[in-house]
């Protein structure tokens, strides 16, 4: 049975600009990134995702129902933002059509901002931000970067899907994978991603309020973390500890 | 309408068995509890559970709380239970609930400790807000290799 996703969007969409993903991942990284950047410069939403692969909920923002996946954004940039765990049954179709509606709005560069897990999480001070490109020219970018390309291993969830589409459908896109807690929300982790985005892109934010705040953080978001952890369960997400196949 | 009902086929069974299971799942399943508690001023902090080869590993997130309050102690056999006194005032205004007021004082949870565990033996840390329990595994018998 097909299902809907739509995009409906609110303001004119700007085309040919860098755009954002913060989906909930392993310690909500993304979505912390993706939130604080909205919250530094001040985007508006742009436009929203209805679809019935979405749990039926909105969020309530100054009293007002919105939707948990919307795009924010202005004239320069569009970041999307997800405050509901993506359920693993719709997340392949949902992050599609998501990739396709960036192709329809000739999107320049896609940057999934995500975690990767790292056991010893609680002994490194300031975690290392690996990035892994949807083709060549990106990998260079992100070796001209002085930024740690992920050679081999695998990719889980919504961040793993974005390359994979847009490698399909030729956008160019960059993944910034910064290691983090598995399970807990990691402010420090979404503050390294945006300093190595700062590196890549030239998109600033300050993110002196990632640490600052970060305790608070870490106690309000973690509800949408036990969410998350339940569906990335589901969606096999401990493969990415799998030691890669060499033949 | 036709006197003739249309034989289903054994999916349509199926299906239909499945959503059976699935509503007496649901029924059987206890209601789902908030993850903050007014009455009791308590918030249920993120806590996991790791098994390796010899140890039992319970992590637990416990953002401001008061190190020297932390405490994991057994309930039982398998059950840890992990208290930590929260040491700012923690409203619910602060988390985000609006439709109730209240303070938190305290995290607390309780978990299952999946495979036999030598409790009397366990190690502590509390590093950056995470509380890290070490509980040693319990042998109950070496199969001899010749």
């Amino acid at each position: 049975m097909a299902v809907s996703i739509n995009f409906v969007e609110k303001k004119s969409i700007p085309s040919e600009v860098t755009m954002l993903c913060g989906f909930p991942d392993v310690g909500l990284v993304g979505v912390l990134a993706s939130s604080h950047v909205i919250s530094e410069l001040k985007l508006d939403e742009m436009a929203y995702v209805d679809s019935d692969l979405l749990p039926p909920i909105v969020v309530l923002h100054e009293g007002l129902p919105r939707a948990p996946m919307r795009i924010m954004g202005n004239n320069n940039l569009l970041v999307t933002i997800a405050e509901t765990a993506i359920p693993a049954v719709g997340v392949q179709r949902l992050m599609r059509s998501f990739v396709d509606w960036a192709k329809s709005k000739n999107v320049k560069t896609l940057i999934p901002i995500g975690g990767i897990p790292v056991q010893n999480r609680q002994d490194i001070e300031e975690p290392k931000v690996f990035g892994t490109g949807s083709n060549l020219d990106m990998i260079k970018l992100l070796d001209q970067k002085g930024t740690s390309v992920l050679k081999e291993g695998f990719m889980v969830g919504p961040q793993a899907l974005i390359m994979r589409y847009s490698a399909e459908r030729n956008i160019p896109a960059i993944a910034l994978l910064a290691q983090s807690f598995y399970n807990y929300p990691d402010p420090e982790a979404a503050a390294a991603a945006l300093k190595q985005l700062a590196n890549i892109t030239g998109i600033k934010v300050d993110v002196s309020k990632l640490f600052e705040k970060g305790e608070e953080i870490r106690l309000r978001a973690k509800d949408v973390m036990k969410r998350t952890q339940r569906e990335l369960n589901k969606m096999n997400k401990e493969q990415e500890y799998d030691l890669p196949l060499y033949v | 309408m036709s006197s003739h009902r249309r034989r289903r086929s054994i999916f349509d069974l199926i299906d239909e068995y499945i959503e059976e299971m699935e509503s007496l799942t649901e029924e059987l399943m206890p209601i789902k509890q908030p993850s903050w508690n007014i009455s009791t001023r308590t918030i249920e902090p993120l806590c996991n559970v790791f098994i390796t080869h010899d140890e039992v590993i319970v992590t637990a997130d416990l953002p401001f709380s008061d190190p020297d309050s932390v405490t994991a102690e057994p309930i039982d056999k398998r059950t840890l239970e992990i208290r930590a006194k929260i040491k700012r005032r923690i409203c619910c205004g602060d988390l985000g609930i609006t439709h109730q007021k209240g303070e938190f004082s305290t995290f607390n949870c309780q978990t299952h400790i999946p495979v036999p565990v030598d409790m009397d033996k366990k190690k502590v840390k509390f590093r950056k807000g995470i509380l890290e329990v070490h509980l040693p595994r319990k042998k109950g018998y070496e199969i001899k290799i010749k």
